[in-house]
């Protein structure tokens, strides 16, 4: 019997295979996994050129295309030929309809905004001076009616005496009010508080706080401006209502505080925190008795657990694939905003991966111990106490802190969609401007993510 | 005095691990097996305390039926059957204490032992059985912070937690230098003195010579020789380990005699 | 003695650590307003959603309408009434005409059978206002009952007309709008995620030297250097690239820019801490080998160095860029671009949910798959 000789592939014929279809040359060359690499590249490199639609940038597919054929003629001819020309022709073309397809412009980026932005943040609102507070109001009637005679506006208080002329006035009217008794030469807010307790600011253009300085014998008179918004809410706008007209003086007496936003960024961080606890003490309830049905070990004894594990195994993976900030939305939508939304959300992910980080624990328990235990004539019980859990507490608690440390970082931003925490807070101050307060939160997140990274980086490493 | 008869064991992937085995062991031997690594030896010694299901034969102990014993009989005879593995099998996170309470788990009350309470009695023993293989000081230590050879020395000390009439050691010192080999065979052999019977399963013919009164030898699951270590010769040993044994081994071999 | 206290000093440290625990999901579960039984209550609320996402808007057919209409006067005499034909495709009402707020029955005959039929008035200023969606027998026939609302009144003598249209779809299954949309916008996130991860691997990589002790901890100044970059290197890494997005956003209008450029900020740090790890774990060993065969510095560095750090490198760079598609996948939310800012419109409109479940799926999809890929890179690699 004579074998015959392996017949050496032509390079002609190489070549005008590829040339017929890219890689088919190589596969004739018996080099079948770089002739499917070249053929998907290519493939990659079509597509991608035929989505985006620049005639232009079909010079990429077709140098890739010319280079195979060299590379199939090569490859016949058993010669080494570089792989650098296709994969700069790719990365290039990839990364230029990238970064069109990003809109990468700079020239875009205003540095005084961008300056704007983020020189309040350098000021974070989180604390502020202590201050004492010397609060006088008055009444004022609003409308002026036809058939009702409006009371005095004009308050005494002991020292003080505020009051305001005339006694009623309408929206957007000129009121003078005047105050006596309070510190002299001492800054004073003034503003509106309406019948049903609406806060309105009276400087600027109604969007400003009206400050008028006291002089020295601690009395102030201005004239201010009845505010446009005040009669929107009442249905019936001809009737006459008390509101207030506020005097707040203020001055530091030591010490600081948290400021209003100082106070959202303490309770919006404590939501963060305890929605990770409580996700991931959720999530480790759930996880254990999932992962020992997607321990493969465990269930690769009989066909049916077999099918079990592959199905939990999914499940698992599909839902680890799905963020936990789209979960909250889900769960935004069933139990309305705030931290159990959150909650719900960061547990549902967290079983997902705690569940597969646990199970892969298992799969890998030493059967050693177990073994050495039931030699000494222990129960079943005993024998998962002693040959079992130690060897799978530490790891899993490891894992455990470990998914805690990444629950804090997500639950900073899953507020973002309506789910409880610093997010909700952070969204709202961004969209409003007041970049002060989002420099507090920055630095609160820093503060305590820094802080929960390296304590739980220490406890895993004394556990591992 | 232990009886094995016509013991087999066949796995389920059809790999005959044991086949047809009998012999007697009297109290008080030091009986040690030999054989290729795969001959069978720890399948033999795991067959006599069941934690491998043997396929058919029968184990006597005394006169009790070791094979027809329920779960309950069976961890009662366990309880007096000490097992020394080559991997050591401690739980690597827990203390050297815990591990060797762990082989009291036999007489342990089993609702005080799952939280983790023992008698101080127990305590007391345990650390009796630390000092008499000479690591004491090593109580409170994570396992896995021990050598080698301290780690197999508290596998004894579990062992001996048992109160055991038997001591089963499965290739104690297949994972340990020469030295240290020698110093916890000398262990073993000490307890034989003290009146235990002790089954080893050993690789180096030179340690069978030492220490064994008794060899038996298995070949493919098949026992090809009984007697005593110096009968043992070159035709003997070629027999065992098959005509392309290790020159290495045969050199030990012609070392002895 | 001692020894007999040491039990009790561990009872009591447990007991403590138990309590503190305790205590702590207490004030948790008071805190993040824990009520599992509206999760149950309430779990229909998500149907709409859940269905949604299982039937997503992926394929479409080319619709044919047909339509017919009929002249209905309200109220009675503000216009000529309609005549009723009695054969072929018609409108058929049990009266001629109606006062406002009254109720009559409409139906229609002879129309193509088992298909949809859109009602709605069209009104005389050329306005619609819808009746309802009706779907016709095997003869072609449907009845609805519709109530005369004030709006559809007469204007000069122009009465208001009842439409019915026919939608019969046509020719082959095609790729819905949505799931083009999807897909051009999950490109978008793609490649947010690859120039990110390229350019933050630029950036990173000769910082992250900074960051390591072996190479940079010498003197007073190293060490200074040392800390300051290993600290920056930390506090960039706690924000998650939301919070820097939603800033970004702020400063650069919505759009994918800002969504990269957040990206390329939390990846530089983070990877920088990464790679400076792999740098500090580098062998000495091969150092001091080349530098015995008289090497310089750069030839140390070429064939000491970078031999050992580059398949860490290269297992971090691909492992970073499977997690950066993962949160380019949501940067939209918070106006970053991507399929994120598409799925939060869908989500937001409340007619898009179908729309919101090809974006998931695709999500999903994408995440899975570079999942698998990132892994059997990494796991070629080492």
């Amino acid at each position: 019997m004579k074998t015959k000789a392996p017949k050496r592939p032509s390079p002609w014929l190489a070549g005008a295979l590829s040339l017929l279809l890219p890689g088919l040359g190589q596969i004739y060359a018996r080099q079948r996994y770089r002739g499917g690499a070249v053929l998907i590249a290519f493939l990659v490199v079509l597509g991608m050129v035929a989505w985006y639609g620049q005639p232009a940038w079909y010079f990429a597919p077709l140098g890739i295309w010319l280079w195979n054929v060299w590379d199939a003629v090569g490859q016949a001819g058993e010669r080494r030929v570089s792989v650098l020309i296709p994969l700069l022709l790719g990365l290039t073309a990839a990364y230029s309809i990238g970064w069109q397809m990003v809109r990468v412009d700079f020239t875009s980026a205003n540095w005084e905004r961008g300056l704007a932005v983020l020189r309040p943040m350098f000021r974070p609102d989180l604390f502020e001076r202590r201050t004492e507070l010397n609060r006088m109001w008055t009444p004022i009637s609003v409308p002026c009616s036809t058939t009702q005679e409006a009371p005095p506006a004009r308050r005494q208080d002991g020292e003080k005496l505020a009051f305001a002329t005339p006694d009623c006035a309408g929206v957007l009217e000129t009121v003078i009010v005047s105050v006596s008794g309070m510190w002299p030469d001492t800054d004073t807010e003034i503003w509106w508080e309406t019948n049903i307790g609406d806060d309105k600011p009276l400087g600027g253009n109604e969007n400003a706080p009206l400050i008028v300085r006291t002089d020295e014998t601690g009395s102030l008179t201005t004239t201010i401006r009845v505010p446009s918004t005040i009669l929107i809410a009442q249905p019936d706008p001809t009737l006459q209502l008390t509101h207030r007209i506020y005097f707040d003086q203020r001055r530091p007496i030591g010490g600081l505080q948290f400021s209003t936003n100082g106070g959202f960024v303490v309770k919006g961080m404590t939501e963060s925190v305890t929605m990770a606890l409580m996700a991931t003490f959720l999530a480790v309830l759930l996880a254990i008795p999932i992962s020992f049905l997607a321990a493969r070990n465990l269930m690769s004894a009989n066909p049916f657990t077999f099918a079990i594990y592959v199905v939990v195994r999914t499940v698992l993976n599909f839902v680890r694939s799905i963020e936990s900030l789209i979960l909250a939305i889900v769960f935004v939508i069933i139990v309305g905003l705030g931290p159990f939304a959150g909650v719900l959300a960061l547990a549902v992910h967290s079983v997902a991966a705690l569940a597969k980080l646990y199970s892969e624990v298992i799969e890998g328990i030493d059967p050693g111990p177990i073994e050495a235990v039931r030699a000494t004539g222990a129960n079943w019980v005993q024998v998962v106490r002693y040959g079992v859990i130690p060897q799978i507490v530490p790891p899993f608690t490891a894992f455990t802190i470990y998914r805690w440390d990444i629950n804090v970082r997500s639950s900073t931003v899953i507020g973002m969609v309506g789910g409880g925490g610093i997010g909700f807070y952070l969204i709202q101050w961004i969209a409003l401007n007041d970049m002060r307060a989002v420099g507090a939160a920055f630095i609160a997140i820093a503060i305590v993510v820094m802080t929960l990274d390296y304590v739980s980086a220490r406890i895993r490493e004394r556990l591992v | 005095m232990l009886r094995i008869e016509n013991l087999t064991k066949i796995y389920p992937n059809g790999t005959r691990a044991l086949h047809d085995v009998s012999f007697e062991v009297q109290d008080g031997e030091f009986l040690v097996v030999i054989g290729l690594s795969g001959s069978g030896k720890s399948t033999l010694l795991r067959c006599i305390n069941r934690l491998i299901e043997p396929t058919s034969g029968k184990i006597f102990w005394d006169d009790i039926d070791i094979t027809a014993a329920s779960p309950a009989e069976l961890r009662h005879i366990r309880r007096h059957i000490g097992m020394v593995f080559q991997q050591f099998n401690l739980v690597k996170r827990s203390s050297v204490m815990t591990n060797v309470l762990s082989g009291r788990l036999g007489y342990a009350n089993p609702w005080l032992s799952l939280l983790g309470i023992w008698p101080a009695a127990d305590k007391e023993m345990a650390l009796k059985a630390l000092e008499r293989v000479g690591i004491a000081d090593k109580a409170q230590s994570r396992a896995d912070a021990l050598s080698g050879g301290q780690q197999q020395r508290v596998g004894i000390a579990r062992a001996l937690m048992q109160d055991p009439k038997i001591i089963l050691a499965d290739e104690p010192v297949a994972s340990l230098d020469p030295v240290l080999s020698h110093s916890i065979l000398q262990y073993l052999e000490q307890l034989n003195k003290d009146g235990l019977t002790v089954i080893c399963s050993l690789h180096f013919l030179d340690l069978v010579h030492r220490y064994a009164t008794r060899v038996i030898a298995l070949k493919d699951g098949v026992k090809v020789f009984e007697g005593l270590p110096k009968e043992i010769d070159r035709a003997k040993f070629k027999e065992i380990y098959g005509e392309e044994a290790q020159e290495v081994r045969a050199a030990s071999f012609e070392a002895e005699a | 003695m001692k020894k007999n206290l040491a039990p009790i000093a561990r009872l009591f440290w447990n007991a403590l650590g138990i309590a503190i625990l305790v205590f702590l999901f207490g004030a948790s579960y008071r805190v993040t307003q824990i009520d599992f039984p509206r999760l149950v209550r309430d779990a229909y609320k998500a149907r709409d959603f859940v269905m949604a996402f299982l039937s997503p808007d992926v394929v479409t057919r080319d619709v044919e309408t047909t339509v017919i209409e009929m002249n209905f006067p309200v109220p009675c005499g503000s216009a000529p009434e309609a005549e009723m034909p009695d054969s072929g495709p018609r409108l058929v009402t049990n009266v001629p005409c109606a006062e406002a707020r009254q109720t009559f029955i409409l139906e229609g005959f002879d129309l193509l059978p088992n298909s949809e039929v859109n009602v709605s008035w069209l009104l005389p200023t050329g306005g619609t206002l819808r009746i309802g969606r009706v779907t016709t027998d095997e003869d072609g026939h449907f009845l609805i009952e519709v109530e005369v609302r004030p709006i559809t009144a007469a204007q000069d003598g122009v009465p208001s007309r009842i439409t019915a249209e026919t939608l019969v779809p046509v020719g082959p299954l095609k790729p819905s709008q949505a799931l083009l949309d999807v897909m051009r916008e999950m490109f978008v996130t793609i490649f947010m995620a690859l120039l990110s991860t390229t350019i933050a691997t630029i950036i990173a990589a000769p910082l992250s030297f900074l960051a390591a002790s072996n190479i940079t901890k010498r003197g007073v100044l190293g060490t200074a250097v040392y800390y300051i970059a290993r600290s920056f290197f930390n506090f960039i890494r706690s924000f998650e690239p939301l919070v820097m997005a939603s800033v970004f956003a702020f400063w650069l209008g919505y759009g994918p820019f800002a969504g990269s450029l957040a990206l390329t900020v939390v990846t530089t740090a983070s990877l920088g801490k990464l790679f400076s790890e792999a740098v500090e774990s580098i062998d000495s060993g091969p150092i001091e080998a080349i530098q015995a065969t008289g090497a310089n510095r750069l030839q140390t560095v070429l064939y000491a160095v970078v031999p050992q750090i580059v398949p860490d490198f290269i297992s971090f760079i691909v492992y970073h860029w499977d997690i950066n598609v993962r949160i380019s996948t949501i940067i939209g939310f918070v106006g970053g671009g991507g399929i994120g800012y598409y799925l939060n419109e869908q989500i937001n409109s409340m007619v898009g949910y179908h729309r919101a479940g090809t974006a998931i799926w695709a999500i999903i999809i994408v995440v899975w798959a570079l999942d698998f890929l990132s892994a059997e890179v990494r796991k070629r690699l080492t």
